[in-house]
């Protein structure tokens, strides 16, 4: 199937999605508009919706790596949520030592995590290549517990967070001034999670590209649907393969920094996108790009959508609900092809 | 072929040595080498039961907690608001669990989920239960249960404060029964179904093997003997909360056994147990207590998991089918260079 | 058949050896530890070298006369010649004092520095001259890694090692099973900090627990911001609360205020809970809580995610008159006002605490700063004065043996607490502190007061007070 063909087809799901979630939204909006209930939920409907979204994009961005890694190496990655605390600690050291600002910080954490992703790959994965599949998910739990426990040991437990000097207030961005938080029709957003979800679309759009565009891209994509096919026309295998987990590792680099102006961290604070992180790759089927970031978007949705119509502490359970009916129905994700 | 005439299977006399062995070892023991010695049952025989669905019908399950959750929690409601003893309560958790095995599996596989995604399907199943758990009032949300305690001894409710030992034979017993199970499948037209499963589900279907029927048979089953081991935690450890239940730790430590040991072997799951149990245990003793030259490791928190997720992945890397896997090839190129002689 | 039978043999040698190694092990490292203890003494201090040539020869010869003669009639034969062959034993070596606490995973901030401060504690008490004449105390670290089953046989090893006392364990249902097992041995339980009602229901003799437990923190909670409103002229009607739903100490903690408040006739208006160990984001939830206007925003839960709610709180622009902690780790630790800067203003918190007016209390802390680098925490806090008590009991039993320290325990009148209790530590039959209250405090300015209740207060409440609406 060439590029276009392929594009065409996800083109024509991403509108059917699209197209359901609009429906659902409308749905929602009108039926609940003439009730009071709408005098009290709107806004917090509303305020999921965007948080959702905002939430839903770094998500996405977490789950790309994922679904890069899983789609290629057809690993069930444990370590990657512990990959992140790593990128966070770094943004961290950076920010209060060196004064880096952490969206400047993406550029150092990118290659850092990339380097170490890389060099994972070589030590534990590769020589685990041809070993049984539950092999390969206990090295990444073994070295999940390795980093999380590295990080205890170097700083401790106790949970380091930063906080930016701008972002609060009216903020000149040039061309025009902005008030942070901005409100929006009774909803909150702030600087720090629109800059996120920004950059997060940003360097999703540029992956695409990079897979799409350049020759690596497309020996990667070779390799993820075909790994004995793209071998016979001369596709280094080992080399993708350690490409392709140095650039999953770089994606949770970048999302590092970009949660980090919002999100405390501690050693263990990866596990919370790590779950979300797998929902993400089945529901936006594996190896894909957009269905990542679409997948990215939904989970955050119905997430945040929990909130109003759940009692809250199960707010994932929706996500869950999501999950299963999506495994069961569409195996192959929502963005993914059918083998 | 010859093995299969055998009335008794060699697995069953090793396993009346292993229980003999079993049986007179804690007459050696501290109660601190007792208490230790109960987790290795206790994780050998859970390991046990995930190694018949995982290992044996292939059907890797990242959600195991569900069913060590169900377990646990009947025996201990029924304990405390219906003074049921919980032998029979072990019993009812086992039967619920396999029915939440049935309708699990039955939805999983009529769908022709398998592979990576059975993993993480039982594994939202697992963690959607817990969610559902904390908010529910009638097993106390996420406050959890108290099992009362009766003071001194009761076989009737299973406690046993002054003779300890009992709750190893209790567990040991558990852990016979469920290796029998394992076994008497094993060697059982189902159990050879369920290798054909796992080896090929199309080759297997194609040879008229019903697999949807077998594979939710393998869940089923493995979901009872795990329930069989929630119920001895809630009675041993006298406390119950949704994610001592159903959290995500209790999946991973389910596996990493059998893994370590060998997944599919009949002996894997209490060689891995006998292997990481105590060596968890020694990674924490080593950073108590390092050699001079290490004295900077000493009682920095951390280190002790470091040390064991580092052998975990060399294990898993130089010995990539489990102890018993390694001890297997080992003694074929040991007969190997005999026969050559 | 012979190849089988051989494999199979090889296999059980195998389990044996594995067997045998697992028995062998650990025993090993216990006299392994003992042997470096003993000799590692020498080398440091020249006092227990002293000790164990003059004791032996002291008391062993002394007791067993004296106390037959004199009492022949009132004890029995066996108890006499039982304890002085245990203490003899015991009091060859120093006094070993073991405490379980989460030094790894998601609560090891806290788990480190109360193990720390019990190291501190025992450090301390050696340099004044130990207990009981000189006698020395030793600590036993254990790692429940959070989990029970871990700190169920920590507690086990600990026991057998020689733990005279043990000090945990931070979590509450890690604690339910150390008690059970200190129960069973024998061994007095201080709890540092653990916050479910229910260990304690158990009818337990050797436990105790210094900290409010949950009905005593929900309770006194209410109570306090009640008497706060009154004292400042806040009408007060209305109450959210926003909890972690997941380890059950929001939840606990979250029935007793709900139900004391309901009594005292205010409305709750709703209850929002969250798994604070999945929580990227809490906007949504104040969206939720700020559509209701609720004059009070109670919170319970750990560090992390309270910090994240009074960030998306003020990013809300919530409007309440004040946010309330409940025994919540965030608004009470100094790290709260470095983290969140100005908007940390106002936030209350009812919840155990060292007593800030207590100049010993911040002389404790200073020592602690200097000595681990780390502002000393509430836990830790509490975890050092476990360690004071078990002491001053020791001292009032006259021994060191188990059941002689429960006996001083239970029957103790600690006066000098650093802990913001109204008299001194006592504890009831169940083994519950009796002075056990939270304490109200506030960030005023950048620091943290104490400031109610009023005997206690440092600095006068202020309320409404929201640091986003002034």
């Amino acid at each position: 199937m060439t590029v276009t063909a392929l594009l065409k087809v996800h083109r024509r799901k991403l509108l059917f999605v699209l197209a359901a979630l609009l429906l659902i939204v409308w749905f929602l909006v009108n039926a609940a508009n003439i009730g009071p209930w709408w005098e009290r939920n709107g806004v917090v409907l509303r305020q999921a919706m965007v948080t959702g979204l905002l939430i839903g994009g770094v998500y996405g961005l977490v789950a790309l790596g994922l679904t890069l890694i899983f789609g290629v190496l057809d690993i069930i990655n444990f370590a990657h949520g512990a990959l992140l605390t790593v990128g966070m600690y770094i943004t961290f050291v950076l920010f209060n030592r060196y004064g880096v600002d952490p969206y400047l910080a993406i550029l150092v954490t990118v290659p850092v995590l990339f380097v170490i992703g890389a060099v994972v790959q070589r030590l534990i994965i590769h020589p685990a290549r041809n070993a049984p599949t539950h092999n390969q998910l206990l090295l990444t739990l073994g070295l999940a517990l390795f980093i999380e426990n590295l990080l205890l040991v170097i700083f401790t437990g106790t949970p380091r967070s930063i906080r930016l000097a701008y972002g609060r207030g009216p903020t000149d961005l040039g061309l025009f001034t902005m008030d942070f938080p901005l409100r929006l029709a009774g909803t909150t957003i702030t600087m720090t999670k629109l800059a996120a979800f920004l950059f997060a679309l940003l360097l999703t759009g540029l992956l695409f590209l990079l897979l799409q565009r350049t020759d690596l891209g497309k020996s990667i994509r070779a390799a993820a649907e075909d790994k004995e096919g793209a071998r016979l026309v001369g596709i280094d295998i080992d080399r993708i393969n350690l490409i392709t987990f140095g650039l999953g590792s770089a994606c949770v680099g970048a999302a590092a920094a970009l949660v980090l102006p919002f999100l405390a961290v501690d050693p263990t604070i990866g596990n919370t996108f790590n779950i979300t992180a797998f929902v993400i790759v089945v529901l936006g089927g594996m190896g894909s790009v957009p269905g990542a970031l679409l997948g990215g978007l939904v989970v955050g949705l119905t997430q945040e959508l929990g909130v109003v119509f759940l009692p809250s502490s199960t707010k994932l359970i929706g996500v869950f609900i999501v999950f299963i009916l999506a495994l069961m129905f569409r195996p192959q994700g929502l963005l993914g092809r059918r083998t | 072929m010859r093995i299969r005439r055998l009335p008794l299977h060699r697995d069953y006399l090793v396993l009346a040595l292993v229980t003999v062995v079993l049986f007179v070892a804690p007459l050696f023991m501290s109660r601190f080498l007792i208490s230790l010695a109960v987790l290795v049952l206790y994780w050998a025989h859970l390991g046990n039961a995930w190694n018949l669905m995982a290992g044996y019908a292939g059907q890797f399950s990242f959600g195991h907690a569900v069913f060590y959750g169900i377990g646990a929690y009947t025996s201990t409601v029924l304990l405390v608001d219906y003074a049921v003893s919980p032998w029979l309560g072990m019993v009812a958790g086992a039967v619920l669990a396999a029915l939440f095995g049935l309708v699990m599996g039955y939805l999983l596989f009529r769908f022709g989920i398998r592979g990576h995604f059975f993993a993480l399907g039982t594994f939202a199943i697992a963690e959607m239960v817990r969610l559902f758990a904390t908010e529910l009032e009638f097993i106390n949300t996420s406050v959890g249960i108290h099992v009362p305690l009766v003071g001194g001894d009761s076989w009737l409710r299973m406690q046993f404060e002054e003779s300890v030992i009992n709750y190893y034979y209790v567990i040991l017993a558990l852990f016979v029964i469920g290796l029998v199970v394992v076994i008497a499948v094993s060697r059982s037209r189902m159990g050879y179904y369920f290798q054909a499963i796992r080896e090929d589900e199309e080759a297997a279907a194609a040879l008229g093997v019903d697999v949807l029927r077998y594979k939710t048979l393998a869940v089923m089953l493995s979901g009872a003997l795990t329930a069989v081991g929630g119920s001895f935690f809630a009675q041993y450890f006298l406390f119950i909360d949704p994610t001592l239940a159903f959290g995500v730790s209790v999946s991973v430590q389910i596996l990493l056994r059998p893994i370590v040991g060998g997944v599919g072997t009949v002996w894997g799951p209490l060689v891995g147990a006998l292997l990481l149990t105590p060596l968890a245990e020694a990674t924490r003793a080593f950073v108590r207590t390092p050699p001079a030259f290490l004295g900077v490791i000493q009682g920095r928190a951390g280190v002790d998991v470091m040390i064991f997720g580092a052998i975990l992945i060399i294990v898993v890397l130089f010995l990539p089918h489990g102890l018993v896997g390694a001890g297997h090839s080992l003694w074929e190129r040991v007969r190997g260079a005999e026969a050559t002689r | 058949m012979m190849r089988y039978r051989k494999k199979y043999l090889a296999l059980i040698l195998v389990l044996l050896l594995a067997l045998a190694a697992c028995v062998e092990q650990p025993a090993e490292n216990n006299t392994g530890a003992a042997e470096e203890e003993t000799q590692a003494e020498p080398t440091e201090a020249p006092e227990p070298t002293e000790e164990p040539a003059e004791e032996p020869t002291e008391e062993p010869a002394e007791e067993p006369e004296e106390e037959p003669t004199e009492e022949p009639t009132e004890e029995p034969e066996e108890e006499p010649t039982e304890e002085s062959e245990e203490e003899s034993m015991a009091e060859e070596g120093p006094i070993l004092i073991g405490g379980i606490h989460p030094l790894t995973g998601a609560l090891a901030g806290d788990g480190v520095q109360m193990d720390n401060a019990i190291q501190m504690a025992i450090n301390e008490l050696n340099e004044a001259g130990g207990v009981l004449d000189g006698r020395q105390f030793e600590y036993l670290s254990a790692d429940s890694t959070g989990s029970a089953e871990v700190g169920q046989t920590e507690a086990e090893r600990l026991i057998e090692e020689g733990a005279a006392a043990l000090i945990c364990c931070f979590q509450s249902n890690v604690t339910s099973n150390v008690a059970a097992i200190a129960e069973r041995e024998g061994v007095p339980l201080v709890i540092d900090v653990a916050v479910a009602d229910s260990i304690l229901d158990q009818g337990y003799e050797y436990t105790f627990r210094l900290q409010p437990n949950a009905t005593a923190m929900g309770v006194r909670g209410v109570e306090f911001l009640q008497e706060i409103a009154e004292a400042t002229g806040t009408e007060i009607n209305t109450i959210a609360y926003l909890f972690e739903g997941t380890t059950g100490y929001g939840d606990s903690v979250r029935q007793a205020f709900v139900t004391r408040a309901e009594e005292l006739g205010y409305e709750i208006v709703d209850e929002v809970s969250y798994d604070p160990f999945n929580v990227a984001d809490l906007t949504t939830e104040m969206t939720r809580i700020n559509a209701l206007a609720p004059d009070i925003l109670a919170v319970t839960g750990y560090y992390n995610d309270g910090l994240l709610a009074a960030r998306n709180a003020e990013e809300v622009g919530l409007d309440v008159q004040a946010v309330y902690g409940v025994a919540q780790g965030t608004y009470d630790v100094p790290q709260f006002v470095e983290d969140a800067g100005d908007l940390a203003q106002c936030f209350y918190d009812s919840n155990y605490h060292w007593d800030a007016s207590n100049p010993e209390a911040l002389e404790v802390r200073e020592r602690f700063a200097e000595e681990y680098g780390e502002e000393m925490r509430t836990a830790a806090v509490l975890s050092y004065q476990a360690m004071q008590i078990i002491a001053a009991a020791i001292e009032e039993a006259g021994s060191a043996e188990p059941a002689a320290i429960r006996d001083a325990i239970s029957g103790i009148t600690y006066e000098e607490h650093i802990l913001p209790y109204e008299g001194p530590i006592e504890f009831d039959e169940t083994g519950e502190n009796v002075v056990a209250s939270p304490v109200v405090m506030q960030v005023q300015d950048g620091a943290i007061y104490q400031v109610w209740p009023q005997e206690l207060a440092e600095r006068e409440p202020i309320m409404p007070c929201v640091s986003w609406q002034q």
